[in-house]
């Protein structure tokens, strides 16, 4: 405790002198958490093309991270079940502090800061009674100022809306304990959904797919401008199945199922493991690192329209002419958004990338 | 915690492991040894069969069902190779439509039959035609599914085994050339600048790995896993093609496949090669011993179902085996994110 109070007090003295900015030069245009060379948990800062700027180790395997929107640091969050969440000075790599959430409970390895950066929200388990909950922190001091019912079990991703001012929690439905490490207590009886919160934290819309699917744990979720929200999904059933890995959902519409019908549909395994818009919004990709396949399909048809192969692929970022892919095997590669287009590998690094690559402001 | 094969590969970025392209003597065993002859026997018994069916095209036609399942055989001997010229076109696909969870298969081939639909006109308009009755399995009810033996007409029937024959044969022959003209030069040469498929010899080395292991997970999960279900609910009606009663030879086959391929991909270590030549042996034998029951109806009765639990467990072991031996030594391991994605 002592510590933070020190960090608290330097923070505010540093709001004395002139602010920084994303601007200043320096600041990676991506962020990941991998896994170096020695098996050593790192948060590293790549730049647009893919090189990797710094690392800051971490105390254990890290998931995903969310971007001040103004001031150039982030949180990089622990894995589930990990209790850690460090904020990043984006410049430099330097940890500025470490979270903790409240006994009790563990990250689920994604967070959001509010548009005007005073407040972040985390995803978290209250794990002795299994809810979902959104911790909400003062991202002045990142003291721990509240919590809300993320509307649902195993909140995972969270974002801002865009069509609105408030948040959309992707709650995956999966009832999880640490003592039973990742095991999945619940699976018959599992209903994810996705939640739009107030920024107060009221839930003020749910949207869940019908019956036949409640086992397709809705997990990653992406927001395009015009507020529609993609959400990727993992499927819990029997294996061999054929279901939809990602859906479209605008607020007060009803979802829609994409690439329904394509046989290439099995070739994720059952298994979204990021998923972004295209630079244009006219597409929305997915990938499946169990699948080793990135499918991009088109939004107004939900065709499927190219299906690219690549090794352990899961991060996956929108940039301008489409989207910026990373894999466990090190690599970052350009996915283009075309039929017929390929996979550009840009770098590899000497780094497994884990799940998230992380677009900076 | 190991450190990290896969980044052998990351390692030769920048210096001359380009260099060694083409020299690569695993990729050259697996693709002349493995790969093509499996696809030039499927081009031809499919060939055989497309023949055949030409000549007698009545579906109770025992010249008939032997040639299919002397095709259907060595489509099954193939099906773990589901990378490059067979993912063309969904071109493995529309030669085998399975597992088939919403009945599409049945559906459209029954839609066919009553509508008789003139896609099977001309091979042209058949391959436009659902992948779901394109395939080895729409061949399979109308020989085996006594249901499908007087819907619509005795020559629409025909017409349509002659249609389907015709584009399994159309679609193997498509991968063996595109194997032959492209894809075999693309994984035995790869190049961090030229070939935009593979830029190591590890990367191909990770495809053929995963060839292993996706046909050994496809045995475990699919072939035996379906039928299997849980104790509680097992699903006999899952098994493959039990209609005509193929599904543990499919195994069989299966088994066969991936044991030629694990043994090119440990050529050089004898000790491995005798470790995976022992459980290969260890699941053929659990197949063997259940040729009283070829269709896996068994799984519902406690006292069968034990022994197709057993050869599955086989098969784990084989996955064990392939995760901590042959991968390591093949420099590529499972993937960090696929193996423990969030």
């Amino acid at each position: 405790m002592h510590s933070r109070r020190k960090f608290l007090a330097g923070l505010m003295a540093g709001s004395l002198a002139p602010k920084a900015t994303w601007a200043d030069a320096g600041a990676p245009a991506f962020l990941s958490a991998g896994r170096d060379e020695l098996g050593l948990f790192v948060i590293a800062g790549l730049s647009a093309t893919g090189a990797v700027l710094f690392r800051h180790p971490l105390p254990d395997r890290g998931h995903a991270a969310s971007a001040h929107p103004s001031r150039p640091e982030a949180v990089a969050f622990a894995r589930r079940p990990g209790r850690f969440a460090d904020v990043i000075d984006c410049r430099s790599g330097a940890q500025l502090a470490r979270l903790s959430p409240p006994q009790g409970h563990h990250f689920y390895g994604h967070g959001v800061f509010t548009p005007d950066g005073t407040r972040m929200f985390t995803t978290e388990n209250a794990y002795e009674s299994g809810d979902g909950i959104i911790g909400i922190w003062d991202a002045r001091d990142y003291r721990r100022i509240g919590q809300v019912s993320s509307g649902g079990i195993g909140p995972h991703e969270i974002r801002l809306r865009r069509d609105a001012a408030g948040l959309v929690v992707a709650n995956g439905g999966i009832e999880t304990h640490p003592d039973s490490g990742r095991a999945k207590l619940n699976i018959p009886f599992m209903r994810p959904n996705l939640s739009y919160l107030s920024l107060a934290g009221e839930i003020e819309e749910q949207m869940e797919l019908p019956r036949d699917l409640h086992k397709n744990s809705i997990r990653h979720i992406a927001v395009r401008p015009d507020g529609t929200v993609g959400f990727a999904m993992q499927w819990q059933g029997d294996v061999g199945a054929d279901v939809p890995i990602v859906g479209l959902h605008h607020p007060g519409r009803s979802p829609r199922l994409m690439a329904e019908g394509d046989p290439r549909l099995r070739n994720l395994d059952g298994y979204g493991g990021s998923i972004a818009f295209s630079g244009d919004a006219t597409q929305v990709a997915v990938t499946s690192p169990r699948g080793g396949v990135v499918h991009v399909m088109a939004c107004d048809s939900g065709a499927l329209i190219v299906e690219h192969r690549l090794a352990d692929v899961c991060g996956l970022a929108t940039t301008p002419g489409g989207f910026l892919a990373s894999t466990g095997t090190g690599t970052v590669a350009r996915i283009g958004a075309q039929t017929g287009a390929q996979v550009v590998p840009l770098t590899t690094a000497p780094l497994a990338w884990d799940n998230h690559l992380i677009p900076l402001a | 915690m190991r450190p990290i094969a896969p980044f052998a590969a990351a390692l030769c970025f920048g210096l001359a492991c380009a260099a060694t392209a083409g020299a690569d003597a695993l990729t050259d065993r697996v693709v002349d040894h493995h790969i093509l002859p499996t696809y030039t026997r499927l081009a031809q018994e499919t060939a055989a069969f497309a023949e055949v069916a030409q000549q007698d095209c009545a579906p109770t036609s025992p010249v008939l069902e032997e040639a299919w399942g002397r095709a259907f055989d060595a489509w099954v001997a193939a099906s773990h190779l589901r990378f490059g010229p067979s993912e063309v076109d969904n071109r493995a696909f529309a030669i085998a439509f399975w597992p088939d969870s919403r009945s599409k298969t049945p559906k459209a081939l029954r839609s066919l039959l009553l509508d008789r639909d003139p896609v099977v006109e001309t091979a042209t308009e058949f391959a436009t035609a659902s992948i779901a009755v394109r395939g080895f399995y729409t061949l399979e009810y109308l020989l085996h599914d006594p249901d499908y033996a007087d819907l619509g007409t005795a020559a629409y029937r025909c017409a349509l085994i002659r249609a389907v024959s015709g584009d399994l044969s159309a679609n193997a022959a498509a991968i063996l050339t595109d194997w032959q003209d492209d894809f075999a030069a693309a994984l035995q040469r790869p190049d961090q600048q030229a070939n935009p498929r593979y830029r190591t010899d590890t990367e191909v080395h990770q495809e053929l790995f995963k060839a292993l292991t996706t046909g050994l997970e496809i045995l475990a999960d699919m072939r035996l896993g379906r039928p299997l279900g849980t104790f509680e609910q097992p699903r006999p009606n899952r098994a493959e093609a039990y209609r005509s009663g193929r599904s543990l030879r499919h195994v069989q086959i299966q088994l066969a496949a991936l044991r030629d391929l694990a043994r090119l991909l440990t050529a050089g270590d004898p000790a491995l090669q005798a470790q995976l030549a022992g459980a290969f042996d260890k699941a053929d034998r659990h197949a063997e011993a259940l040729s009283d029951d070829p269709i896996f109806a068994g799984v519902t009765d406690p006292q069968q179902r034990f022994r197709i639990e057993a050869l599955q467990q086989d098969v784990h072991d084989i996955k064990t085996i392939a995760a901590t031996k042959i991968g390591p030594s093949l420099g590529v391991e499972a993937g960090f994110n696929a193996l423990d994605g969030d």
